[in-house]
């Protein structure tokens, strides 16, 4: 059960968001593989225009294949609503572009993905928009960086791909002391291992490209509003309460309270960035959400049962997983996810940079690629691929190291990685003998 | 905006454009710990198509300053100084559950101020499970859970959602959560007066409910209808959450009635 059913997560992983369509009764949902919707008169366009009654205009803002995905989400999340866009990428601007403006400020764990990084440091710095890096779970530093200006807090449950994980519990009073809302990005950990609006998260943004989806078949995003934030207490959010002129003068929260910041990217994003997810991209990934769970517990154990193999492999020089004594975020782990912190694992390899490169290339069952969340096992040199754009410092600030070998564990059978891996150690051996 | 009603702000909803007292104005009265979003899907036609809308926030539920009203008898009286401090000199009133017994109230202390009364999702006594008063004392929010989950019909129940991308379970807790909703149960579970108002009214009414109905059944919802000579109509499939689960059918009975007094009235001169 979540906020916002009583379903169970396994139930409502198979059911939120559709029942049988009257046309037809197709059991599966439809995909809706339409630009737009024929008004019954003038009169009904015209009031869904003004968002008089609910329903469909034009796929660029929503479309009832989305629809069922966008509240699907919602429901696993336990938020008030949700919105699907065309990446995960796409869902992180239009969550930064929705709660800052020219001039605002926001602060973010310095431990993010790489092109998070990237939107952050330069492309959003370039509409005005100012962003301090703090260290994930440096409470002071957190404070002494919020200013008068700050709109938003920024971090990932579970990091990418340092591992650590955030005390979502923790950042999130501090944001709230000052009145502004934190925002995680929970991709590596999907709602099936922690929902972090339950911990006191405001914003929920995924790359539904990986987990969620599950197959690495499409790419999506998706942001998710918890619905708790008081967005007229807080003061620092007019763009919220007072009057969009663009829409009639209307006061997002007066009229949707709950629901105000997702009907505002609604409305607003979505009409005039149009980073929609297209309808049979939302059916693939429906398709994967179908078995989240299922799979997760997948995941789950052959990540554990790897990481337990890798620590007694000489090759293997460290490893790194969210819920190991050595990690500094492992109490959180045991907190925050008691049904296992993802399926993300990092080791380094003897013969460093060229041991990892040995490493890889002699792997054929786990693929080379720049994705985590298949199914199937991945693996990434990180330095030279997703933060190859981050200098030496900025690497070593958000926890990469040269020989850094990122794995997303597949549901394969356990042996099968197993021996796939013990193959490339040989390679790395040999290179690291040479060396 | 905002009304000065017994020197406390009273918060409501205008429908998206500024408050016209000239215009025919249709009053929204929200349920049991709800608010004026209940109505986010009808006041919002109205006030686009000729009317003026006014959906207050009862005192001491979210935007509204004051402390709870302790009965159904007192809300009506509140809902009356409302009227009249809004400056219009009639309404039509639609109230969702609660919301109805408050106009009902409202009717019998000052006829005059209602053009016509419509209750949707309601009856003319609204019981509330003992346990269910224990729970709201305690906790807000484990009510609305409770609430939730019988007030919701079954479409509401698998995520279904009038507003694409929406979660009204999520939105309905949210708001409750934050209410007074145990004075609001009590002021329910004690509410007898039903009968006796509906034989003392002769305004025009109409009940609209839910053949899904747990929280009032449509049986008791009928048997209302004849005691108080309304037209009745059952929206089938949906549960109590009417506003919310079946916006537009629910939209169209309000128009059929109201459109059709307003009309008449025209048409009299």
């Amino acid at each position: 059960m979540s906020r916002s059913s009583y379903l169970k997560p396994d139930t409502v992983a198979l059911h939120s968001g559709y029942v049988p369509e009257s046309d037809h009764g197709s059991r599966a949902v439809p995909v809706y593989q339409t630009t737009s919707y024929v008004f019954e008169s003038v009169s009904e366009g015209s009031s869904l225009f003004n968002v008089e009654q609910g329903g469909h205009i034009y796929s660029r803002i929503t479309n009832p294949t989305v629809a069922v995905l966008e509240q699907r989400i919602a429901a696993l999340e336990g938020g008030s609503g949700a919105i699907c866009t065309a990446s995960g990428m796409s869902a992180l601007f239009t969550t930064f572009i929705t709660l800052c403006s020219a001039g605002d400020h926001l602060v973010s764990a310095t431990q993010i993905y790489g092109s998070t990084a990237t939107l952050l440091k330069h492309t959003i710095k370039r509409l005005g928009i100012d962003c301090t890096f703090v260290p994930i779970n440096d409470e002071q530093a957190l404070r002494d960086a919020i200013q008068d200006n700050t709109k938003m807090v920024f971090c990932e449950s579970i990091v990418n791909p340092g591992l650590e994980i955030a005390n979502i519990p923790g950042i999130s009073a501090i944001a709230h002391e000052v009145g502004i809302p934190l925002v995680v990005d929970a991709t590596f950990a999907t709602p099936t291992l922690c929902r972090p609006i339950d911990h006191g998260a405001d914003v929920v943004v995924h790359s539904v490209t990986k987990w969620m989806g599950g197959h690495g078949v499409a790419i999506g995003g998706a942001i998710v509003d918890g619905g708790q934030f008081d967005w007229n207490k807080s003061g620092r959010f007019p763009e919220l309460t007072e009057p969009y002129a663009p829409f009639h003068g209307i006061r997002f929260w007066e009229e949707f309270g709950p629901s105000a910041l997702v009907m505002k990217m609604r409305a607003e994003s979505m009409r005039d960035v149009g980073a929609a997810m297209s309808p049979h991209n939302a059916f693939l990934i429906l398709q994967g959400i179908e078995t989240l769970n299922l799979r997760m517990k997948q995941h789950v154990g052959n990540a554990v049962k790897l990481l337990e193999w890798l620590q007694q492999q000489e090759a293997v020089t460290w490893t790194n997983y969210p819920a190991m004594e050595s990690n500094p975020s492992h109490q959180l782990a045991a907190t925050l996810f008691p049904d296992g912190a993802g399926s993300m694992l990092c080791f380094g390899v003897v013969g460093g940079r060229a041991g990892g490169a040995a490493f890889i290339d002699s792997l054929q069952l786990a693929s080379n690629l720049a994705n985590v969340g298949d199914a199937r096992t991945l693996v990434l040199h990180p330095g030279s691929t997703t933060h190859s754009r981050l200098t030496v410092d900025d690497m070593k600030a958000a926890g990469i190291s040269e020989d850094m070998i990122r794995v997303s564990v597949g549901i394969e059978d356990i042996a099968d990685i197993k021996a796939d891996f013990k193959r490339g150690f040989s390679a790395a051996q040999r290179v690291g003998e040479a060396a | 905006m905002y009304i000065d009603v017994r020197g406390k702000k009273a918060y409501a909803a205008t429908g998206g454009k500024e408050f016209d007292p000239t215009l025919p104005t249709v009053m929204f009265v929200h349920g049991s710990g709800l608010d004026h979003r209940s109505w986010a899907l009808q006041t919002r036609w109205f006030a686009y198509n000729g009317y003026s809308v006014l959906a207050p926030d009862l005192p001491g539920h979210s935007l509204s300053e004051g402390d709870a009203l302790e009965s159904i008898e007192e809300m009506g009286a509140w809902l009356a100084d409302f009227i009249r401090a809004a400056g219009v000199d009639s309404v039509h009133a639609v109230g969702h559950s609660q919301g109805f017994l408050d106009l009902l109230e409202t009717a019998r202390l000052s006829p005059e101020l209602l053009k016509s009364i419509t209750g949707v999702g309601t009856a003319g006594a609204i019981p509330v499970n003992p346990a269910l008063i224990d729970a709201a004392r305690n906790s807000a929010g484990d009510a609305a859970e409770m609430l939730l989950m019988w007030g919701f019909g079954p479409d509401a129940q698998y995520g279904i959602s009038a507003v694409p991308g929406m979660q009204p379970i999520a939105i309905g807790r949210q708001i409750m959560a934050s209410n007074p909703l145990y004075e609001d149960l009590v002021a329910c579970a004690s509410y007898e007066n039903g009968s006796a108002v509906a034989q003392s009214i002769e305004i025009p009414a109409q009940l609209i409910l839910a053949r899904k109905d747990r929280l009032t059944p449509v049986r008791a919802g009928m048997a209302f209808a004849e005691e108080l000579n309304a037209r009745v109509s059952v929206i089938e499939r949906y549960g109590h959450m009417l506003p919310i689960e079946a916006p537009r059918q629910t939209l169209q009975k309000l128009r059929e009635l109201i459109g059709g007094l307003e009309k008449a009235a025209q048409e009299k001169g």
